[in-house]
């Protein structure tokens, strides 16, 4: 790649992430609980999408490994946040407005779970919800006639 | 209905003041370039720093089975099977490293993401017996070579009671594993539990949510 097409490239990067920066702030609302947290998870969902983008594979459009950063860092942040703190921490937010706005959301989505939270953030941001989750059961052909390996020796070798 | 007043309260969300301050351009370059994954999640430093380290030892035991073979052989076995065990190290870390693929690790749909996740943090936690039979290896191999440059009778003795050596082995190997079992492995332990517990969950809610809009 010559330094033109890449610099435009990275210009391409960064003007989506301009353009989408507020609906990365948004899905913050559903997962952080206070001004640091937003923070943090909005930094790596930010850079989360700018390596996916730059080591993307063919097939897979920009708008959606953005999304999947988003989801995926939502997960992860909520993954260690169970294992760092109590399940229900204040929220503290140093606008008054904004703190209202967290705590009426937060009371009204209650304790419905990140599933339903991500649900939640594809519906209200009007996103196209596919191929961001995955498929629930993983592909394990098994015909009547296939050699069946020992299963002990298939889970230590065969890793995917 | 709960779902509009929701949706109303999502709309209605302050703009962005100081709380939800803008992104700068300064702030954005330093973002993109930034890895998104804390050191919990982010195993690939320690793999390429363990790679490393065995590669050398790898040498240095190359350079002893060679010595051993030229010279009296008496202790051939020992460096063999060590030579045989850091080559599948590096290969199990090697292999992990690539299986990994960090750049694109986040660009996966959320289930098969988390379901890597949990394969690499499953190796991880099983590569740590690889590191306590290395240890337990090194240890001892360091300890005759500064026995047969100290003590060159008492060397010779040790070398004729060839199974002492080989129950020091086993005694080392059960050590180190009893020791990194409770320094460690129990964060990771606990971090894998937790993100298995997490996929679970998500995967339930997701066929849950398929059979409702089936129905």
């Amino acid at each position: 790649m010559n330094n033109s097409t890449k610099s435009c490239a990275d210009t391409d990067l960064r003007s989506l992430l301009k353009k989408q920066h507020k609906t990365v702030y948004s899905i913050c609302r559903l997962f952080a609980r206070t001004y640091k947290e937003h923070q943090r998870l909005f930094m790596d969902i930010i850079s989360a999408a700018s390596q996916n983008i730059r080591f993307r594979k063919a097939g897979v459009d920009k708008q959606t490994l953005m999304w999947r950063a988003c989801i995926n860092m939502a997960a992860l942040h909520s993954i260690t946040s169970t294992m760092d703190y109590a399940a229900d921490r204040e929220i503290k937010f140093k606008s008054p407005d904004y703190q209202r706005s967290m705590t009426d959301l937060s009371e009204s989505i209650g304790n419905a779970g990140d599933y339903d939270k991500f649900l939640l953030f594809i519906d209200f941001e009007s996103i196209d919800s596919n191929d961001l989750f995955g498929s629930v059961n993983r592909p394990t052909p098994q015909t009547a006639g296939s050699v069946q390996v020992i299963p002990y020796l298939k889970n230590k070798f065969v890793w995917s | 209905m709960e779902l509009d007043k929701l949706h109303q309260q999502w709309n209605s969300f302050p703009e962005m003041s100081m709380e939800e301050r803008p992104v700068l351009s300064t702030d954005l370059e330093k973002m993109v370039v930034r890895n998104p994954l804390t050191d919990a999640f982010y195993l690939q430093k320690k793999l390429v720093v363990r790679i490393i380290a065995f590669t050398l030892l790898w040498l240095a035991d190359g350079w002893l089975v060679r010595t051993q073979w030229l010279g009296d052989r008496k202790d051939i076995y020992f460096y063999a099977a060590f030579f045989l065990l850091l080559s599948f190290a590096i290969f199990f870390h090697l292999r992990l490293v690539l299986f990994a693929d960090y750049p694109t690790l986040l660009g996966l749909p959320l289930v098969p993401f988390l379901g890597k996740l949990e394969i690499i943090l499953d190796k991880y936690i099983a590569s740590y017996k690889l590191v306590s039979a290395i240890a337990s290896f090194s240890l001892l191999v360091l300890f005759e070579q500064w026995m047969a440059r100290t003590n060159p009778l008492l060397f010779d003795a040790f070398l004729q009671r060839d199974w002492s050596k080989w129950l020091l082995l086993a005694f080392l190997m059960i050590s180190f594993d009893i020791l990194l079992m409770h320094t460690a492995i129990p964060r990771y332990r606990k971090l894998l539990e937790t993100v298995r517990k997490y996929r679970q969950g998500i995967t339930a809610a997701k066929a849950r949510n398929e059979i409702w809009t089936i129905k």
